[in-house]
């Protein structure tokens, strides 16, 4: 019971592992692209070199000044190849940390070990942070990571770009993002994305909203049309907001001149950053604490006299507001845990009835009536017993 | 997954290779040397320029395949990630179940760190995320967490202090923190040999706890007369190192229950909780999917998920007999052998006749159901 399916538990661990294979991934065939054009390029010019070189219209002073302008070429690509080849190493380093962080895990047998303990207290940290960078909390998610030296094990650096395009959303600036979808062009198109064409309407939109018509129409004409194929319906609709003011009650351009279309284009945008980055799309932490509180979750909890201080659904200010929506667990098998001491009653650990009715385990009665010279009282009652009193239950 | 690990490594070695023998620096050293070559010898400029476009068909061949082979691998390694790590469980999320609850969420957050001991996370935190920390709170685990590094230390006396302060209170819980917490004392003076200090000690501070510890107090002298040989006398349990561990956590725990707070962070057993709980609802739902229902709308799942002792907090009563919890209405039922079954399933046993004999279903003790008595778990 106790044992750990080291399977199951790593298949949470997908975007653990992808996120920085994918990064190596593609910093690595950027500057395999940059490589690739460099060498045909060279290869182009030493064949025009040579050419020139053998009819005699460049003299081998020529030449040499020709081949210093390719290596300075060369160097400069060298030089703006710089920072991808840091991400190379970065990410490629930082996944072979993540591999062996999980392997740490692989090698912890149980639950109750002190070694799952301190496993599960940095992937706490990890799911925290995580859900903190997606809030925008970036300053917090920083320190923890500073401070448990999980550097490695986070992401932060990858929200930057993402925090950036989001805040210029929030001022209702298209100009940021529209300039992610061009970096990221073939990846959105893989993904059938519509954010930029959203983006484009919005634009087009506020045109409108601002009462310039004919730029609007300029507008149309350059950024929307070339969706015709796609989204002709849409299209039309739009431009049906030129024949009507921006406080329409009219259905469906009142929608579309809505200023809370901002906040589902910030939606849709990181929607689209963290599937593009292997992200999940909820955070891990509404994933797991969902599962856990699911799991947790009893008829009990929200019933003020089998209050269990120690169960997290059990309080009503935090977790158990959380729980509220959640389904329970289903119980098929009986478990009893003794009130007095928290411990599960068993064969080792005998439940025991007193003359009232109520059941405690025999290690805490027994502890008890030890240091009360043989009673007992019952604290649910306040009901007074002797030890010889209590009688045992069979729980099958 | 260590072949999973290996496998990676040779990609690394690869990356590596590449990075320490940078294409570019390849080519650029293959064009350098036709260059001086040319100016040493002008006169034979185009022999030197065929050379240098041989020289980087097979330097840019080089590089390519290199780069090739290691992009495909990577390729590989990625989808292999795929099939190791099963990625899809958003199927088991209802995105919805949180709405409008940010804030509990974030003060949960930031009440963890705070009884974690993080302050400095926890206040920053709550900055960012504009949540007051209560004060009381936040000092009253400021005086745990000092109180709890001296005990880590050995030092039991900030922790005296503070189990005496609280004395009636810890009675009625009831602990006997204080006591083991005199008996750690006692006992440490004894192993550094202070004997006289360690009866001093007892006579000061055991008479208090002499009516409700009598037998303890009793073996904690009579050690005494062993304290050469301890750890091959009668006594050695007295001194086993784990003590020290189980008082720090008896601490935490009436520390905690004194202040009614959980003895464990509630968000790090949820979340711990949760991913034990995923891959089990990950595979129901995957099978409700495919019969086209909604888990999260229902008020409970399908399945049940086992949990590890330390994280039931209820007693669940499932009737052997019907299978059903335990509910008011259907409470459970002690027959005389003392073997519990739900009131339904008792009323059928006795075909709703109070004094109609039957057989208890787990033993051969027959029973009626005016004997059987309710009980409270």
């Amino acid at each position: 019971m106790n044992k750990i399916n080291h399977d199951q538990l790593l298949s949470l661990e997908h975007p653990f592992v992808k996120i920085p294979v994918e990064k190596f991934r593609s910093s690595l065939r950027t500057s395999q692209k940059h490589i690739e054009k460099e060498i045909a390029m060279l290869t182009d010019k030493v064949t025009e070199i040579s050419k020139k070189s053998v009819q005699g219209s460049m003299d081998p002073k020529q030449v040499e000044a020709a081949l210093e302008a390719i290596v300075t070429r060369l160097s400069t690509l060298k030089r703006k190849l710089k920072d991808t080849r840091a991400d190379e190493a970065l990410y490629s380093q930082r996944t072979k940390v993540r591999l062996q962080h999980l392997q740490e895990f692989t090698s912890i047998s149980t639950l109750d070990s002190d070694d799952f303990a301190r496993w599960s207290r940095t992937r706490l940290n990890r799911i925290v942070i995580d859900y903190m960078l997606r809030d925008g909390f970036r300053e917090t998610a920083a320190l923890l990571a500073k401070n448990e030296h999980i550097e490695d094990l986070v992401d932060i650096e990858l929200f930057t770009q993402s925090t950036k395009v989001e805040q210029a959303l929030m001022r209702q600036s298209c100009t940021e993002c529209l300039q992610w979808c061009k970096e990221n062009n073939s990846n959105l198109k893989k993904l059938k994305s519509t954010l930029e064409f959203s983006l484009r309407e919005q634009e087009f939109i506020e045109l409108v909203r601002e009462r310039r018509p004919q730029e609007a129409i300029a507008y149309a004409k350059k950024y929307l049309t070339p969706w015709q194929e796609t989204h002709m319906k849409e299209i039309s609709h739009v431009m049906g907001l030129l024949a009507f003011q921006p406080d329409t009650k009219c259905f469906p351009y009142k929608r579309l001149y809505d200023k809370a279309r901002w906040n589902d284009l910030i939606a849709q945008f990181r929607s689209n950053s963290f599937a593009l980055q292997f992200f999940t799309p909820e955070p891990l932490l509404n994933v797991t604490l969902q599962a856990g509180l699911t799991a947790l979750k009893t008829m009990m909890c929200y019933q003020h006299e089998h209050r269990n201080i120690n169960c997290p659904v059990c309080d009503p200010e935090t977790l158990g507001a959380l729980a509220v929506d959640l389904p329970m667990s289903q119980h098929l098998n009986s478990s009893i845990v003794c009130r007095l001491s928290g411990q599960i009653m068993n064969e080792d650990n005998l439940p025991m009835a007193l003359p009232n009715g109520y059941v405690y385990s025999y290690n805490a009665l027994t502890e008890m009536a030890s240091l009360n010279n043989g009673k007992i009282t019952c604290p649910r009652t306040g009901a007074v017993f002797d030890i010889s009193q209590m009688k045992k239950v069979f729980i099958s | 997954m260590e072949t999973f690990i290996k496998d990676y490594d040779k990609i690394l070695k690869k990356q590596r290779a590449l990075e320490t023998n940078d294409p570019l620096d390849r080519l650029i050293a293959v064009v350098n040397e036709a260059k001086e070559k040319i100016q040493n010898g002008p006169e034979s400029v185009n022999a030197s320029l065929a050379t240098l476009s041989k020289a980087i068909k097979t330097v840019s061949n080089g590089i390519s395949e290199e780069q090739k082979e290691l992009q495909s691998a990577l390729t590989k390694y990625s989808k292999a990630i795929d099939k190791k790590f099963v990625a899809d469980m958003m199927g088991t999320i209802n995105p919805h179940a949180f709405d409008n609850k940010e804030k509990i969420l974030r003060n949960t957050i930031a009440m963890h760190f705070i009884r974690q001991g993080n302050f400095e996370v926890g206040d920053a935190f709550a900055k960012e995320a504009g949540l007051t920390i209560p004060d009381a709170m936040r000092h009253q685990f400021v005086e745990m967490f000092d109180i709890h590094a001296a005990l880590k230390e050995n030092n039991l006396e900030p922790a005296l202090l503070w189990a005496t302060r609280h004395r009636s209170e810890l009675e009625k819980r009831p602990s006997t923190l204080e006591f083991k917490l005199h008996r750690q004392r006692y006992l440490q003076l004894l192993q550094n040999k202070q004997t006289q200090e360690a009866i001093v000690y007892a006579r000061k501070n055991f008479g208090y706890f002499g009516e409700r510890h009598t037998q303890e107090i009793l073996r904690l002298m009579g050690c005494i007369a062993y304290m050469d040989r301890i750890e091959t006398s009668p006594y050695a349990d007295l001194i086993t190192p784990s003590f020290s561990d189980d008082i720090q956590h008896m601490f935490t725990r009436d520390f905690c229950s004194l202040i009614g707070l959980p003895c464990e962070s509630p968000l790090y057993v949820s979340v711990t909780v949760g991913t034990q709980a995923l891959p089990t609802i990950n595979k129901m739902v995957a099978i409700m999917k495919a019969k086209k229902t909604e888990w999260s709308q229902q008020s409970e799942l399908p399945v049940e998920i086992n949990l590890t002792d330390n994280t039931k907090f209820h007693s669940i009563f499932a009737c052997p007999v019907s299978k059903e919890q335990a509910t008011e209405e259907n409470p459970p039922m002690m027959m005389v052998c003392g073997h519990v079954i739900c009131k339904e399933s008792l009323v059928k046993l006795g075909r709703g006749n109070a004094n109609q004999r039957f057989k208890c279903p787990y033993c051969p003790t027959e029973s009626m159901i005016s004997q059987a008595k309710n009980v409270f778990f």
